[in-house]
């Protein structure tokens, strides 16, 4: 990459970390370094919640994604704005309202100690581990394709991240999230100008040329559990999924406390309603475009260049043989989509849509290839943007992009250590160990917290490639109590329930969605949430009034 | 209350326009 990319990451860099701490050096006590004092704008909480969603995992993973499945993958998020609203008259005043520093502490007041400490407990596994894989997605592909050891990716983007979290707290992450949230709208944005103008047909053509591939079909109403991407799993599922989410996930709840008041902190999550459909769709647009220019320009037939490399070393023969096929597939492709962009009518779009099949059936052989040279599972469709940005776009855009990708990890990364040092350090270290302890002792407590968490999330992280098996365990287990925990805090809000329905109905959840998960693997996990929710809200409520009508008779 | 129910309306139209964008986006460009 050349200097001037460097030299644009660098001060990004710098600017990022150092403007957050300029912020943060009245961050003295506890409640400054949890909520920033209860002190922060509408605006900077929403784009904070937009930054510690948007991963870079979604910059190069979803544009990925758009490319070679097109713009369906946005449905996933309609249930989002559903969710905002009702969280923003339901929990949203309960938490706020109840001056409660973690989501679960609300629950001790309503309940009982066991059910905020199990819940508590739940959320640091999962997202303890999850933090990890979000800083080893990133570091993966940045080590591919510069050819660097994954141990200083991680650190490139762990290290900057602990200190600013670690010293300034929620407001250094909100603020540093609010630059991130430009540096990455503005990228996306020039990469649209940059894919527009590079195309050599106009839009309109190009995009009838990718609908003939079904990567224009938004909408799918066919209804079917097992089907993560239709509309009803969209409407229904992510509905409860968001609930779930940004209801009761410390990292999402922790910003929405931080509003000054209960109608900021509404608006605030409105705000993410307001710009997340349509930033998905953009995002996903952008994967079409980054088709259309591979079609017109030479796509590479592996674009994680690590395994390419490995796949012609190991299997030279294979690979001459397939590169031969694939160069073929690709110019007939090419040709097929100058002639669609020519002549109209359906007969050169079928033709394009054939050709494209052949480009695709070479390319999964090829990816079949290197899992049984490497063993390693290919997941080349993160490679794709990155090969873009690198190879294709002008000077200093490399730099922008790289920042930016950075910046989204860092963001999502710092939301998840506060948020998991907050949780350690009140829901136990205060709770149970240190009841009477001083705000000093407890920022102290907070700080040493977020640095632990932190050098655990770089561990997995490095550890990510040989822990896979291992993450997908965890992973498959937060999805066990995601709804689960959503069921609780609905119950809470139910006057005559009460803690034994509330811990009771949340081990039944619990239960419920295991048993679906592993008896009818093939029901998709937006569901599970669904499940879960409403099979503690019926054990729950079932057992509190249960219980009340037997005291009631004796 | 009142910021919360302008902030919604608006939430709503904004989610109105970008379904029906899309759903013009799909019809004109696929089959």
């Amino acid at each position: 990459m050349h200097w001037i990319n460097w030299v644009v990451v660098v001060v990004y860099l710098v600017v990022v970390v150092g403007d957050s701490l300029r912020r943060t050096r009245g961050t003295k006590n506890l409640e400054g370094f949890f909520l920033a004092g209860r002190r922060l704008p509408w605006w900077a909480v929403g784009l904070s919640v937009m930054a510690t969603q948007l991963s870079a995992i979604t910059l190069i993973g979803t544009t990925g994604q758009g490319s070679i499945s097109g713009l369906r993958f946005v449905q996933f998020y309609f249930g989002l704005p559903i969710a905002m609203v009702l969280l923003g008259v339901t929990l949203v005043p309960f938490l706020h309202g109840a001056k409660v520093y973690t989501a679960y502490e609300y629950l001790e007041r309503r309940f009982d100690a066991k059910t905020r400490s199990l819940t508590s407990l739940l959320f640091l596994l999962s997202r303890g581990m999850s933090a990890g894989t979000i800083i080893a997605a990133p570091s993966v592909v940045l080590s591919a394709v510069f050819g660097w050891d994954l141990v200083y990716c991680v650190l490139l983007m762990g290290i900057p991240t602990v200190l600013y979290t670690a010293i300034g707290g929620v407001e250094a992450v909100a603020w540093a999230d609010v630059k991130q949230m430009a540096v990455v709208l503005g990228s996306l944005v020039a990469i649209i100008v940059l894919l527009t103008i590079k195309l050599p047909v106009p839009v309109d053509e190009a995009f009838r040329i990718a609908g003939s591939t079904g990567r224009m079909r938004v909408f799918d109403f066919s209804f079917s559990l097992t089907e993560t991407y239709t509309f009803w799993s969209g409407i229904i599922g992510g509905t409860f999924l968001m609930l779930s989410y940004f209801g009761t996930d410390q990292s999402q709840v922790q910003r929405y406390l931080a509003a000054r008041t209960v109608e900021e902190a509404r608006t605030s999550l409105l705000m993410s309603a307001y710009w997340k459909i349509p930033l998905q769709a953009m995002i996903l647009i952008i994967g079409v475009l980054v088709f259309l220019f591979f079609t017109f320009n030479r796509a590479p037939m592996l674009y994680n260049p690590r395994h390419d490399r490995a796949l012609r070393e190991k299997a030279p023969a294979q690979y001459a043989e397939l590169e031969s096929r694939y160069t073929a597939a690709l110019s007939a492709r090419e040709q097929a989509a100058r002639e669609a962009a020519q002549v109209k009518g359906s007969a050169p779009l079928q033709a394009f849509a054939e050709q494209n099949a052949r480009v695709d059936s070479v390319r999964t052989e090829a990816l079949a290839a290197v899992t049984t040279a490497t063993g390693e599972n290919s997941r080349d469709v993160n490679f794709i943007v990155p090969r873009l940005v690198l190879e294709h776009m002008p000077l200093g855009f490399a730099g922008l992009f790289l920042a930016a990708v950075i910046g989204a990890a860092m963001s999502a990364i710092a939301a998840e250590l506060n948020s998991l040092a907050t949780a350690s350090t009140v829901d136990f270290y205060r709770r149970w160990y240190k009841p009477d302890g001083t705000d000093a002792e407890l920022l102290k407590a907070g700080r040493v917290a977020t640095v632990l968490w932190g050098v655990f999330a770089c561990g997995v992280a490095v550890k990510a490639a040989t822990l896979g098996s291992l993450i997908e365990v965890v992973n498959r287990f937060g999805s066990f109590f995601y709804g689960s925990i959503l069921g609780v805090f609905l119950l809470a809000m139910i006057k005559r329930s009460n803690a034994l329905g509330a811990f009771v109905g949340l081990i039944a959840g619990m239960s419920a969605v295991a048993a679906v998960s592993f008896g009818a693997p093939q029901v998709s996990f937006l569901w599970h949430n669904v499940i879960g929710a409403v099979v503690v809200l019926v054990v729950g409520m079932a057992l509190s009034f249960g219980g009340k009508r037997e005291r009631a008779a004796a | 209350m009142s910021q919360f129910k302008s902030t919604l309306v608006r939430v709503l139209l904004i989610q109105a326009v970008t379904l029906a964008l899309l759903w013009l986006l799909q019809s004109r460009y696929t089959a």
